[in-house]
């Protein structure tokens, strides 16, 4: 057997970590410039893009502050997103439970209805459920946010648990039921401490999903009152096009805390975004 | 499974969900599909017109060129972009030393918000004030100006192209996930009877990833139809038309032009196009594994 050179070999490792820094440097490059810049006085920046800033000073998250109310935005973010991630939760353990248990003659058509929404651009239904969101009275409210993104994490956290209850086994039910059980004393008491993985899983899912989310935030909000943190940097933008430095702050600000969540579970959330492309 | 009282249990248990179904999607589609054939805008309900909202935007050059655009992307994104996913996969799967650290690096892009993105690549790539200005002293170009990559025609579209580079590594985790379900006797075996690496790739971990792969492709080409946020944040699909695509046609439209009308009759094609998308990549998939199998 002829054996491979020992140049080739060096080669190949040479441009794979060629291959492997150049995403990294690409992935992250822009976020760590980001954030050095943020410490940078307005003249630094615009003086040299590669400087390291002279000292670290925290002038431009104050401007930030000034500037707008983002700690208001990120109160909001949180309330929307925890409210969100509550109903999804709840309303799909509940659903899929049922989807993966028991024959019924609609069944066919919630599955088919749930499927069909997967693939729906969000912008398409955009318009109409502007119109709906002002006749209902929950046109730039945190309510409407929570409503349009609670929708918009059942489908796939739907198949997700789906399947996931499929792995339990109906063994247990069987015998409570046998032991007189009722179906809710079944469903929180046997079924929910099982499902939990699952539904951590979804959770996360739902976080990740609506802490981004910005088209119908965009779209559904008017004023401060709901509007959330992807929405604050279009705010930003237009109100700091002279004064970038503040800019470089408010999106160190913005990106930090979904980098914290995923480095601390980041096992738990990479296994939640494989579950939700794959299964959904 | 028995139990006492199911039919009522079905029932409370599948209602809440798909009330919210109903109010978030149903209602909003048979909006689109009637009000896309009316005349309708912020300051008059819908009246029936027919196709005149189609024949319209048909007829509009912007709203060909975001179709052609947004037909591109899709292209670009589901096959090179996944590919290139694959081939972080491919690298990743043998542990080269770092190999965390660079997954979590390329994972990072995808769960921080998209709009952030953009705000940073806009920064970035700023003719005063980023790094295309020291990179090009760098590499000792000349230059009278310097480019300003997303404000300029020629450059706008690729610029953006470039930044979705960033989110093929979320197929390579998709695809990590799904070698890390092969069977290790496999690889053993085929080294055991003298498989070089790049073999084993070729003739045992690609073969396998075909269904995988078809996901991916499907993913990659819904979410460019849908794709708004990274351009909305830094051209809003300008200069000119040069990166508008559907989503930002329809936003404007609905926004700025407040022709509800022709916004929900571009929808109506948006929907249309994800549809024969999926149903396409689905077929072709289908097809590539029944030759296989020898069917």
């Amino acid at each position: 057997m002829k054996k491979t050179s020992k140049a080739t070999v060096i080669t190949a490792g040479i441009f794979k970590y060629l291959f492997m820094i150049f995403f990294v440097l690409i992935a992250v490059g822009p976020i760590v410039w980001a954030f050095i810049s943020s410490f940078k006085s307005y003249s630094e920046i615009n003086s040299s893009a590669l400087s390291w800033p002279s000292s670290f000073k925290l002038d431009n998250y104050k401007a930030a502050f000034q500037f707008a109310p983002i700690a208001k935005y990120f109160l909001n973010s949180v309330i929307i997103v925890g409210c969100s991630v509550l109903v999804t939760v709840a309303l799909v353990a509940m659903c899929s439970y049922i989807i993966s248990r028991f024959d019924f003659k609609l069944k066919i058509l919630i599955v088919l209805l749930i499927s069909a929404s997967l693939m729906l651009p969000a912008q398409a239904i955009s318009q109409p459920l502007f119109a709906i969101f002002q006749k209902l009275g929950i046109f730039d409210t945190k309510l409407g946010l929570v409503v349009v993104y609670s929708a918009m994490g059942i489908p796939m956290s739907f198949f997700v648990m789906t399947s996931y209850y499929k792995t339990i086994s109906t063994a247990l039910e069987e015998s409570a039921y046998i032991d007189g059980a009722t179906f809710l004393q079944t469903f929180i008491h046997i079924i929910l401490p099982l499902a939990k993985p699952g539904l951590v899983t979804i959770a996360l899912l739902e976080f990740i999903n609506t802490w981004n989310e910005f088209y119908f935030a965009l779209m559904l909000t008017s004023g401060d009152k709901a509007r959330t943190v992807p929405i604050a940097l279009n705010y930003y933008m237009g109100t700091f096009a002279n004064n970038y430095s503040a800019l470089f702050a408010a999106v160190v600000m913005t990106v930090l805390p979904t980098i914290a969540v995923f480095i601390i579970l980041q096992r738990q959330v990479m296994e939640s975004l494989t579950a939700g492309a794959v299964k959904g | 499974m028995k139990t006492k009282n199911r039919g009522l249990w079905i029932a409370l248990f599948t209602i809440p969900c798909m009330i919210l179904f109903a109010i978030v999607y149903a209602a909003p589609i048979v909006t689109v599909l009637y009000t896309s054939l009316c005349d309708y805008t912020t300051f008059s309900g819908p009246v029936f017109t027919g196709i005149k909202n189609f024949a319209a935007i048909f007829s509009d050059t912007d709203f060909l060129v975001s179709i052609k655009n947004t037909l591109v992307w899709v292209v670009l994104q589901s096959t090179f972009h996944v590919s290139l996913g694959l081939l972080m996969a491919l690298v990743l799967r043998r542990k080269p030393k770092g190999w965390k650290i660079v997954r979590t690096a390329y994972m990072i892009p995808n769960i921080i918000p998209t709009a952030a993105t953009g705000v940073m690549f806009t920064l970035l790539l700023n003719p005063s004030f980023g790094v295309v200005k020291p990179f090009l002293d760098f590499l000792g170009v000349d230059y009278n100006m310097v480019p300003n990559l997303f404000g300029n025609s020629r450059y706008a579209f690729w610029t953006v192209t470039f930044t979705w580079i960033l989110y093929s590594g979320f197929n390579t985790i998709i695809f990590l996930a799904e070698m890390g379900a092969v069977d290790k006797e496999i690889y053993e075996a085929a080294t055991v009877d003298g498989a070089r690496p790049w073999q084993v790739d070729r003739y045992i971990t690609l073969p396998l990833m075909k269904n995988i792969f078809g996901t991916c492709v499907t993913l990659a080409s819904v979410a460019m139809v849908s794709q708004f946020d990274i351009i909305y944040m830094t051209t809003k699909g300008g200069p000119g038309n040069s990166t508008l695509n559907l989503p930002i046609y329809l936003y404007k439209a609905a926004t700025l032009e407040n022709n509800y009308g022709k916004a929900n009759a571009v929808g109506v094609v948006q929907i249309a196009l994800g549809l024969v998308l999926v149903l396409l990549i689905q077929r072709l998939f289908q097809e590539r594994k029944e030759l296989k199998e020898g069917k």
